[in-house]
């Protein structure tokens, strides 16, 4: 059972959050604020008010002198009128103790962020059956747990970029790439016994045991291979590139590992094996006009998204918890990095995604309204399946929010951006149901109940593709028509209505988990995705995403990649 | 019997001002002079002549068609205007109208206007001397509080955050100023070019007056929802579940 909404949880978070402001208040003689005053003082103290726009600042004018022209000066805004002419606040990372400030959360400031994209577009699953099939009946090899034992040690040399079978090469610095990584999981405990500890994913040891055999059975006696390619390729190249460079190194550690010729027609099995007969790229290739190739985030179902995060194993029993990390993954993913930069190149993104993610606002109305649910149905995803139930429970979790929206101005004040509170409103509305129900289109029919209520009480929602998207988007929900009618867990960031929007995609890859999670299923969508990322050698925390992004902010977190030991010294 | 339109449903005082701002019968509060009016939406100085995009449509050789009989251009469209804009910010705390109600009332009462909604901004954008008269007609009614409601073309920031002590919503380019005689003044333009003599407003309502002409619904003002364990649904809440569930199911069975 999940924790019960006893308080209001995101209070705690303003009053960290305005903290600052109060005391600044209280020193101007200006009554100390509180976080339910309709009025305050505005202090229009400008950027000297932050610590981190002042390092931003004094670093700018260093690199002034350095550069020979002019950069960053936050007073040629506005005609001369800088920002923080209301107080700059800071960010909470909901369900976590980090305060971080807002710049700490712009995904090029924050080393965690982009260490949770590259850990995705880094990552290929290849089956291994295939392979062995061609090594045993073309070849006459034997592969037994020795073989694959010895093939994995050869690989783990060979994948980080280092030569195998040839003379002479070029090969990378171990410490620029020791990130990379192939681990091997399967369904067969027995197969998985043989193989030796230090290249196996552990489904029995990572997964509470029910997981565990749901993910086994799904998998049954077939073998994969997890394998990570070094971060710094895909930050020089794409998330196209990994596919090629693991299917490179696989081949050319077959022919090593099992004493084959170079030349010979099999090696073309493999590779074919290596890079479409038994690939799994982590998203789809996009269409010509959007011009990205696959392990991009513009074809990342939220399916997969879901199984990516790993909270469901770590804290099963907590289905709201597990949702909003996977909110918080797809948010920055989806609307930080994809739309906000990929596709549009702006600035206001990171503003539009936090929110999701911040001051344990989602939190507090998932909470309300699940445990509405829980109380009135009696458990998770214990409620019928009907649109009924979704007009009860969306209507409820929508008002509840409103409500606190209207009660605590600070909050409003939070959420300043119609668009936030859109999202927060109807994410919270879609959990409820999804977890309510254990359904993603009840989850997805409550999104556009909430979307529509918004609206009407108080007569605006968010940005202007809301218009659209979402006001037209109940239309979606339970059609079966090719180009929109597919189950929510198979949609993702291309899907006809859903391209356009900041605010939306990591919402609804959360109410495609928060569905599943509320089920206690082991996956949402895909059980190799969800055995994957279970790799504990993965540089991100995907089971705890919203405290690696404090991490990140807090300066915290190590990334890979990192050059610094092929270069000078700063 | 000749059709009178509903316009919105409910009881409530918001429902009632929400089908007021809809049908354009609206209460005139104030008289912005019209000089006033265009130098605060800072698209030509006052008494300039109109910038034109094309000659007058008269002198167009305009061929002869059905939908130009019917329709009358507006006197912009009819001299060639340019198309410019204002742009309305409306506060969370029981400003007049919001920016959905400020687009039906253009939509619906306003001829050759382009509305554009957002949640902290609304744009109608229109042919220059009708866009002018247009915006006069909001600033003088009671659509527009002059505390809670201001002209941005930019930067318009404020309508979710708390009100200033004075009452004011917060503006990051202070356009508009208390002043010490109770009047508000216009003191920038729409995009923050300051103008060349303060323009005065008026005094804005008082909060009682703000909530009576309110089309918000609010937890503190009127509730569409009831409160919690006490839920009574405004008739707002009804209809719109009402269309929600016919969108639903039409788009499983589209017939």
């Amino acid at each position: 059972m999940a924790v019960k909404h006893t308080k209001k949880l995101f209070i705690k978070a303003l009053n960290k959050k305005f903290a600052t402001e109060q005391k600044l208040l209280a020193s101007k003689g200006i009554k100390e604020d509180n976080i339910q005053d309709t009025k305050t003082g505005y202090l229009r103290l400008g950027p000297d008010q932050s610590a981190r726009k002042r390092e931003f600042m004094e670093y700018a004018k260093k690199l002034e002198g350095k550069r020979g022209m002019t950069g960053y000066n936050p007073y040629v805004h506005c005609g001369g009128i800088p920002l923080g002419q209301r107080q700059l606040v800071p960010y909470k990372l909901s369900g976590t103790e980090y305060v971080v400030e807002g710049d700490d959360l712009h995904f090029v400031n924050n080393p965690a962020m982009q260490q949770m994209w590259d850990d995705i577009r880094r990552t290929i699953i290849v089956g291994l059956d295939m392979s062995h099939e061609v090594l045993q009946k073309r070849l006459g090899k034997e592969v037994t747990p020795e073989t694959i034992n010895n093939y994995l040690e050869i690989l783990n040399h060979a994948m980080p970029g280092a030569a195998v079978v040839q003379e002479h090469m070029c090969e990378t610095h171990p410490g620029l790439v020791d990130d990379c990584n192939v681990r091997v999981f399967t369904g067969d405990d027995a197969l998985a016994d043989e193989i030796d500890d230090q290249y196996v994913i552990d489904l029995n040891k990572l997964f509470p045991a029910e997981q565990a055999e749901a993910i086994k059975a799904a998998i049954g006696k077939t073998t994969w291979q997890a394998i990570h390619v070094p971060t710094i390729v895909v930050r020089s190249c794409d998330g196209g590139t990994t596919s090629r460079w693991s299917a490179m190194q696989l081949c050319m550690t077959f022919i090593d590992a099992y004493n084959m010729c170079a030349g010979e027609a099999a090696v073309a099995d493999l590779a074919y094996a290596a890079k479409h007969a038994a690939v799994l790229q982590m998203s789809e290739m996009l269409p010509a006009r959007r011009a990205r190739g696959p392990n991009n985030p513009g074809g990342l179902s939220f399916g997969f998204m879901a199984d990516m995060v790993q909270t469901s194993r770590t804290n099963p029993a907590d289905p709201v918890k597990v949702s909003l990390n996977v909110v918080a993954a797809g948010s920055m993913l989806y609307d930080q990095i994809w739309l906000g930069s990929y596709m549009s190149g702006g600035v206001g993104f990171t503003q539009y995604a936090t929110a999701a993610y911040t001051n344990d606002v989602l939190d507090d109305f998932c909470y309300y309204g699940v445990d509405y649910a829980v109380d009135k149905y009696g458990g998770f995803a214990k409620a019928p399946k009907t649109i009924d139930v979704a007009k009860e429970l969306a209507t409820e979790t929508n008002a509840y929010g409103m409500e606190q929206y209207e009660s605590f101005p600070t909050l409003l004040e939070d959420h300043f951006g119609g668009s936030q509170r859109a999202s927060v409103l109807a994410a919270a509305s879609g959990i409820t149901c999804a977890i309510g129900t254990g359904h993603s289109q009840i989850g997805l029919a409550g999104w556009y109940l909430s979307m529509l209520l918004h609206k009407e009480g108080w007569g605006r929602l968010g940005f202007f593709g809301y218009d659209l998207q979402d006001q037209c988007g109940p239309t979606n929900v339970f059609s079966y028509q090719s180009d929109e009618g597919n189950p929510l867990e198979l949609r993702g960031a291309n899907y006809p209505n859903y391209a356009m929007n900041v605010g939306h995609q990591g919402e609804y890859a959360g109410i495609s988990s928060a569905a599943h999670a509320g089920r206690m299923d082991a996956f949402a969508c895909n059980p190799l995705i969800k055995a994957t990322f279970a790799n504990p050698a993965l540089v991100f925390d995907f089971a705890d995403v919203r405290g690696c992004f404090g991490k990140g902010g807090a300066r915290e977190f190590r990334a890979a990649g990192d050059r610094a030991l092929v270069m000078p010294a700063v | 019997m000749a059709y009178t339109p509903q316009y919105y449903p409910g009881s409530t005082s918001v429902g009632i001002n929400r089908r007021k701002h809809m049908s354009g019968n609206l209460e005139k509060l104030r008289d912005i002079p019209e000089a006033d009016v265009v130098s605060i939406m800072g698209h030509r100085a006052p008494g300039a002549d109109y910038a034109s995009t094309h000659p007058p449509l008269k002198e167009m050789g305009e061929p002869d068609c059905p939908i130009r009989q019917i329709v009358a251009p507006t006197p912009g469209a009819a001299a060639g205007d340019r198309v410019r804009y204002s742009q309305w910010t409306d506060s969370y705390y029981f400003a007049p109208s919001v920016p959905y109600w400020r687009s039906y009332w253009g939509a619906i009462n306003c001829k050759g206007c382009d509305p554009g909604t957002l949640s902290g901004r609304q744009i109608i954008e229109a042919r220059e001397r009708d866009i002018e008269a247009y915006t006069k007609k909001q600033y003088d009614s009671e659509m527009t509080d002059v505390a809670l409601c201001s002209m941005r073309g930019c930067t318009v920031h404020g309508h979710s955050l708390r009100l200033e002590e004075n009452g004011m919503m917060f503006d990051m380019l202070a356009r508009t100023e208390m002043g010490k005689d109770g009047n508000v003044y216009a003191v920038k333009d729409q995009v923050g070019i300051p103008l060349d003599k303060k323009v005065n407003l008026g005094k804005p309502m008082s909060e009682a007056e703000a909530k009576k002409r309110t089309t918000i619904f609010r937890v503190d003002g009127v509730s569409m929802h009831g409160k919690v364990g006490a839920r009574k649904y405004d008739e707002a809440v009804e209809a719109m579940h009402h269309m929600w569930d016919l969108r639903s199911k039409w788009g499983y069975r589209p017939e």
